[in-house]
């Protein structure tokens, strides 16, 4: 730790760890990207606190309470708006309502140690800082000097999720390619992590002209994966860097943040690119 | 080879006879706008900025697997104890002794055709043919780091603790991840590797 704990971990809630923008250069090792399964919601605090987007930030799918050790400003995506803690003052952050992963910023940016140039808890391969646990004590970097501009955001629209695909580079496998997974409504299975999400749908012909079991590919975030029994899974930040399932098409990555906070029963429309 | 668009911000390249040596080319070519090449067993998926999605497609025709991988003229040494929990198991898989199947792992030469799985785990290529066996039926839920498996072809070394179906055989103490270490990981995609029998 390089700074004066500022943050300190009263309840870690669930699925709660700090998260960035991820470490690249490394999935040849078998480090996966990870980072914020929302970015875009990740960056959204970082700039109601006048930070970069790429700042570390906590995210969290809920029930996570944080308590201030010195006055710091911070902005919880629970309601998208900005304040500052005094010494001793509490903050809870839960997931708005219909969506699943939540994030607290903190002017300045956890500055906990970075690991092969992330601060970005890997949930799959382990790699990064320790995990958070009740009683962490958490560093917060210099003040940026940046001005602060709007203090909220507006939330979410809770319209009907619709996600625009390209097609994998198996498409060509599968009867009625990409167009076979834009006919049909689909909904979100309680399978779901910062490694990805299982989609279920009615009636959805799996079968591919691949004889033999495929070998493992690279993957990509946002890439669809096909498992034999037709249930489909989207990749999220934390996907492990290879798979052996076809991939019959790629979510378009800014619409992947609409996705990952469907939360299980949700229904997804999916269309083309 | 093939290309396939892989989305807007990644391409695969297919049928590729040796992965790494690909992607060792494209590595030394530096082309701005790659994030990340990822060798598999007979493929290399190329992730970029999406800007540059097109042109670097144009690239990645252009590329001639000419380049030796960093380590792949220079082996690092493993030294194993062949004491695992599943060396009978695999010498019965493989209908051979277990003094046999010591001895074809120990006189092999491999090199790493790809990494994935967890980080630093190196798919190594070159097992003895006698010693092909799928994976076992029931994974472990836990296996040791350093534990030496044999599997579907390839031969591993597990470098950190994790969940694994490969037939154990034995057991390293080198450290085959470690991230302070530049590189973290011991084995990458081209390092030829040999392993020494020590006593336990």
């Amino acid at each position: 730790m390089n700074a004066e704990p500022a943050l300190r971990i009263v309840q870690v809630g669930f699925a709660t760890t700090v998260q960035d923008h991820g470490r690249v250069g490394l999935a040849h090792l078998g480090v996966p990207t990870g980072g914020a399964v929302d970015r875009r919601t990740h960056d959204l605090v970082n700039r109601l606190v006048g930070n970069p987007p790429d700042a570390a930030t906590i995210e969290t799918m809920g029930a996570l309470i944080v308590e201030a050790l010195r006055p710091v400003v911070v902005a919880s995506s629970t309601d998208a708006s900005r304040q500052t803690l005094g010494a001793g003052a509490r903050i809870r952050v839960d997931a708005p309502p219909g969506s699943v992963w939540a994030y607290l910023g903190v002017r300045g940016g956890l500055a906990v140690d970075d690991v092969l140039g992330s601060r970005s808890q890997d949930t799959l391969g382990g790699v990064g800082p320790v995990a958070l646990v009740a009683g962490s004590a958490l560093p917060v970097g210099p003040d940026p000097g940046t001005e602060l501009a709007a203090d909220h955001a507006p939330p979410r629209g809770a319209t009907e999720v619709r996600v625009r695909i390209w097609d994998g580079p198996h498409h060509d496998w599968f009867i009625g390619g990409t167009q076979s997974l834009i006919r049909r409504p689909w909904r979100i299975t309680s399978e779901l992590s910062r490694v990805g999400v299982r989609l279920e749908a009615g009636s959805f012909d799996p079968s591919t002209r691949a004889q033999d079991q495929m070998p493992s590919i690279g993957l990509t975030v946002g890439a669809v994966q096909v498992t034999p029994s037709g249930e489909p899974i989207v990749m999220l930040a934390n996907h492990p860097t290879t798979g052996g399932y076809p991939v019959i098409a790629v979510v378009e990555p800014d619409d992947l943040p609409d996705l990952a906070q469907c939360r299980p029963g949700m229904a997804v429309r999916f269309r083309r690119a | 080879m093939s290309r396939r668009p892989y989305g807007p911000v990644a391409w695969l390249l297919d049928d590729l006879t040796d992965p790494a040596a690909w992607a060792a080319s494209l590595w030394a070519m530096d082309v701005p706008g790659v994030v990340e090449i990822i060798p598999a067993e007979s493929t290399v998926v190329v992730r970029c900025a999406r800007e540059r999605h097109d042109d670097i497609g144009h690239v990645l025709d252009m590329v001639v697997p000419t380049s030796r991988a960093e380590g792949s003229d220079q082996p690092v040494t493993i030294d194993v104890v062949y004491d695992g929990p599943d060396i009978a198991a695999l010498a019965d898989a493989a209908r051979v002794s277990i003094d046999d199947v010591v001895r074809l792992h120990v006189s092999g030469s491999y090199d790493v055709a790809f990494c994935g799985f967890s980080p630093g785990f190196g798919y190594l290529r070159g097992i003895d043919r006698r010693l092909h066996v799928p994976r076992r039926d029931t994974p472990r839920t836990s296996v040791p780091a350093g534990s030496i498996g044999v599997a579907a072809g390839y031969t591993c070394v597990y470098p950190s603790s994790s969940p694994g179906g490969w037939y154990l055989i034995g057991r390293t103490t080198a450290s085959m991840w470690d991230a302070e270490r530049n590189p973290p990981a011991l084995l990458r995609p081209g390092q030829s590797v040999r392993f020494r029998r020590v006593p336990a």
